[in-house]
This record gives C-alpha cells, structure tokens and sequence, in this order.
C-alpha cells in the first residue's frame, strides 16, 4: 500500500508542476468597448406624407418643393411678383373700382372683373356725395341705376385690399346687403355714416384672387390634389381603415373570374367616422358576377360604419377611395 | 476608491492559471478542490496498489501450479510451504493440507467426513483471499460515483459566489463574469479528473479480481478432487 501511495503522490506532484511550469500561462481576458450606434425613432409619417402636386404627374425622386408650408405670413412680400415669392401668398384681391354704390342692388353690375378703374361703368353720378346727402328713399327696385355709380375715390391699382380691417363698425350692416336687393337702399337713407367703403368691404367676404400662380415654378409631383400638409394621413391609418372594412367584407366566393371582380369604391364619410350618402362604385367590369361583388363592398362599407379615425385629419378621409379585391382578401 | 477596489479586483480575477483559480477561490471551492485532490491521490494510490498485487498474485498462482503439477510429492511440497506466510493458491493448499494431517493425527483417522471438512476449509481460504484481493475497490467505486457531484457541488458555490461579485460590481461585461466562472468550474474538472480513472480503475481490477477468484475456486475443485481420490482409497 505504501508503494502505492508514494507513486499516487509523486505522479500528482509532478502532474501539477508540470501544469504550473509546463502550461503557458492564459491571458487575462480584455474586453472592447462596443461602439453604441444611434438609433433614431423616426414617424413613418414622414415618409408616406402626400405632398400637394397631381395625381397624374410622374413620380420623382424628390418632390417639388411644398407650396404651402407659410400660408399665414401673407404680408411677406406683397410687392413680388406671385411667381416669384418662395412661399404661397394668397393672392391679394384685385384692386377694382369702388363704385361701391353699386353694391348688392344691381347683380348684375356688380362683378367688377375690370381692374381698370379709370372708367367706371355707370353714366353720370347723379349724387355727388352720397356721404352727406345719401339718395331719397324712392324704393324703386330700379333705382339703384340712379344711386349706382359713386365712383368716390378711385381705388389706386397698387393698393392691396385688406379684407381684416374693414370689419364694419355699424352693426346693423353684417348681413343686411348680402340679402335682396329691395332693402338694400333704403339702408343708406337710415345710416347716418353710411360708407360705400364698408358696405364693400361687407360684400367681399371672400376675396377675389387674381391670377397669381403657386410659389413653385416646377411641375407639381405626385401627390394628392389638396396637398394640405397639415394632414398627414399616413399609410398605417390607411391600412387601419382598411382593415376595419375587410373585417366586415365577405367576398364574394365561388365566383369564375375573381380577377375582374375587382370593385373600386368612393364614399364620402363625415367627421364621426359614418358613411355620408351611398357609396359610388368607380369601376365596372363584364364580369356577370360584379354586380355581387359590388355589392358586398356596399354593403361591408355600411355595415362597418362608424369608422374611428384621427379626427384631426379629417381632411384627409373626407373622401375615401377603396380597392374591394377578392384576391388580396381571398389570400390569392 | 471604488474605481482603485475595482481595478484591483479585476487584476485580480485576470489570473486564469491553476494555481490563481485555486487561491482566488472561495473557502468552500477550495476545501472541495483540496478534498478531489486528495481522493484522487488515494484512487491512484489504490490503483497501483492493486495493479502491483494482482500481477504479483498471478505470477505466484502459475508458478505454484508448475510446481504442484510437477509430479513433486504433496508431502514435501506442504513443508516446504508451510512454515511461511501464503497467499492464494498456496494458501488454499496449505489449509487443504493442513486439516487433512490432522485428521490423521490420531490413532483412528477421521476420514468419515473428511471430505466435507476439507471443502468447507478451501472455501473460507478462497473467502479471505478474494477479501484481501478486492479490499479497498469499494473505495474507488465511491470515488468514480462521488467526485463529480462533489466537483458539481464547488462550482455550483463558486458560481454564486461569482454572481454575488457580480452584483456588487454592478458590470456584467465577460471579464468580469469569466474568471468567477471558470474558477468555479475548476473545482467540476478536478472532480472528472479524480472520477474517470476512479471508475475505469473500478471496473478493470474488479474483474481482475473475479478472475483471480474463479482461478483459485479451480484450483480448490481439482484439489478437492485428488483429496477425495485418496480419502476412498483408504477407506
């Protein structure tokens, strides 16, 4: 036993000396530094955004440059030319005559499409100053031919309207001149400062635009016609929508030719998300079995009606145009 | 202060050598590696131990049987034998002889059963033999079966260790988990050393052993055998 041991001994001695002297020695282990890379969480927004331009032109790679990014700093630079100006100004109102007399009572005269002023229409001005001494009262329809031509001052053609300061100080005038032309004299008669300027001003809630082009001299891109960039409907809501519409679609199944069945569907939807009006079918096909099939699509936009959708780009699912295809629903 | 126990500590957790995982280990690990150390030393030793006798043994079985086959008369051959200390197969026909010239001893020889007396004598020799042939295998059994869970047990502790080291650190980058683990992981591969030869030890001088026996029961038989001739002979 003893020989044993010592031999046990020895061959453990010389096994763990030759590990410690013999055995190279490891090295210690040394990590690196890993590198963080940047992430950056980007809406996919940003890239299914539709920008103004027209659904027919050519798709490129980058769009024309958005038109309507400022539209509230009008004042910007009146003096451009429209064309010219990097941003969309509205288009300030064409200057016209101020034959405000004329006003409401004479349809008729009234479209001032000639900005030349020098030559006001009506014949004679019979009442030199309507201010102090407004025409009698006659309630004559006609004669507004009479009280009509006040061309008082001469509106110079450079001078921009400015619709915001003319807010009518008389409250009794807001809605009375838009309305039949009967009343519409004898309200000078009772106004003590009857001003043609305002009642002008009352009448042109809506200014009229000349004909000044978008900023952008390129072509429009591809793009929805609206273009409001505002909106941002994006692809997933899209594909939202759609999806609450297919949960509700049962198509039709069985039928030969379920390639022509494609069926494509315009309905307008109010801002609760229902259906406004019946859905109009935009497509038609010689398929015997469309007439099913449009119906399906009908009826699954129906059913499904209240749809939830961001309010805030309401503008933007105002009017929905949907493919029903049975191939993309079948999973064909 | 706490950037300097750090570096320190990580410095020190660099050695990956032997003899550093052995003293960057916790006290239990290292109780354990020294306990498969030493069971490994005594499986050794046990191994040559057996080795050394069974080749001994073998060697002593054939050179007997050359002489007790050699025609060389029994009774000179058992003084010869008798006076000295036997193992197996001398032992066995010592014990045979033995009560077989005591029971001629008297004036009357008790040969009724002697036969009997004679078996039962052989057997109890090839008991004790095959006792002291396979003495202390048991322990490398225990050993082969033991070690690796032992082994198990130090790097189980080790690893918890490692990970409370870890959570003080509060960094869990490879240089610092690694060391801890393979640390305690030492203490599974001290343990597969001690086991392995343990068991294949085991296995292979446990049938050495068997054999032996079953040579010496052949021995026994033959023997008993001649005996009996004799026996009826004189009766």
């Amino acid at each position: 036993m003893r020989a044993g041991l010592i031999a046990s001994l020895t061959g453990h001695v010389a096994i763990c000396i030759w590990a410690l002297v013999g055995l190279p020695a490891v090295e210690g282990f040394e990590t690196k530094p890993v590198e963080s890379l940047p992430v950056d969480l980007v809406p996919i927004g940003e890239f299914t955004q539709l920008n103004k331009g027209e659904k027919t032109a050519e798709l490129k790679e980058k769009p024309s440059e958005s038109t309507s990014k400022e539209t509230k700093n009008t004042k910007a630079e009146p003096d451009k030319a429209p064309g010219e100006s990097k941003v969309e100004l509205p288009t300030p109102p064409t200057p016209r005559p101020t034959n405000q007399a004329v006003k409401a009572p004479e349809p008729t005269a009234a479209p001032p499409p000639a900005p030349t002023p020098p030559e006001p229409t009506p014949p004679k001005p019979e009442p030199p100053k309507p201010a102090e001494t407004p025409p009698p009262p006659t309630p004559a329809p006609e004669k507004p031919k009479v009280a009509e031509a006040k061309p008082v001052e001469e509106a110079p053609k450079a001078e921009p309207f400015e619709p915001v300061k003319v807010t009518p100080k008389s409250k009794p005038t807001p809605p009375k001149p838009v309305k039949p032309t009967q009343t519409a004299q004898a309200q000078p008669t009772k106004e003590q400062d009857f001003n043609p300027n305002q009642i002008s001003a009352l009448l042109n809630k809506v200014d009229p635009s000349g004909g000044g082009s978008a900023a952008n001299k390129e072509s429009a891109s591809l793009g929805s016609k609206n273009g409001n960039n505002n909106v941002k409907m994006t692809v997933s809501e899209l594909d939202a929508l759609r999806g609450q519409i297919s949960r509700c679609w049962n198509p039709p199944s069985g039928a030969v030719g379920a390639e022509d069945l494609k069926v494509r569907l315009q309905f307008n939807l109010n801002e609760t998300g229902e259906v406004q009006g019946m859905p109009k079918i935009l497509n038609s096909s010689g398929n015997p079995s469309f007439r099913a099939a449009s119906d399906s699509a009908i009826r699954a936009v129906m059913r499904c009606a209240p749809y939830s959708l961001p309010v805030d780009k309401y503008d933007a699912w105002k009017e929905v145009i949907i493919n029903f295809d049975p191939r993309e629903m079948l999973g064909g | 202060m706490n950037e300097i126990a750090q570096t320190t500590m990580a410095a020190q957790h660099g050695d990956v050598s032997f003899i550093g995982l052995f003293l960057q280990a916790h006290f239990v690990v290292k109780l354990v590696m020294i306990g498969l150390l030493a069971s490994s030393v005594w499986t050794w030793a046990i191994i040559v131990d057996k080795t050394l006798l069974y080749t001994r043994t073998k060697r002593q079985m054939s050179r007997f049987e050359t002489v007790f086959w050699s025609g060389q008369s029994l009774e000179e051959l058992y003084k010869t034998l008798s006076n000295r200390a036997n193992h197996s197969m001398a032992a066995l026909f010592v014990a045979a002889m033995r009560e077989w010239k005591r029971s001629h001893e008297g004036a009357r020889p008790a040969l009724h059963s002697l036969q009997q007396r004679i078996d039962r004598v052989m057997d109890v020799t090839i008991q004790r033999e095959s006792e002291r042939l396979e003495s202390q295998l048991l322990v490398l059994a225990t050993v082969g079966a033991a070690a690796p869970f032992i082994g198990l047990f130090g790097t189980v502790w080790g690893i918890m260790t490692a990970f409370q080291a870890i959570a003080q650190s509060e960094n869990t980058s490879l240089a610092v988990v690694a060391p801890g683990i393979a640390e305690a992981l030492f203490a599974t591969a001290i343990g597969l050393v001690a086991a392995i030869p343990a068991v294949i030890a085991y296995n292979k001088l446990q049938t050495d052993a068997g054999k032996l026996a079953s040579r010496m029961e052949g021995f026994a038989d033959e023997f008993s055998a001649i005996l009996s001739r004799q026996i009826d002979e004189r009766m």
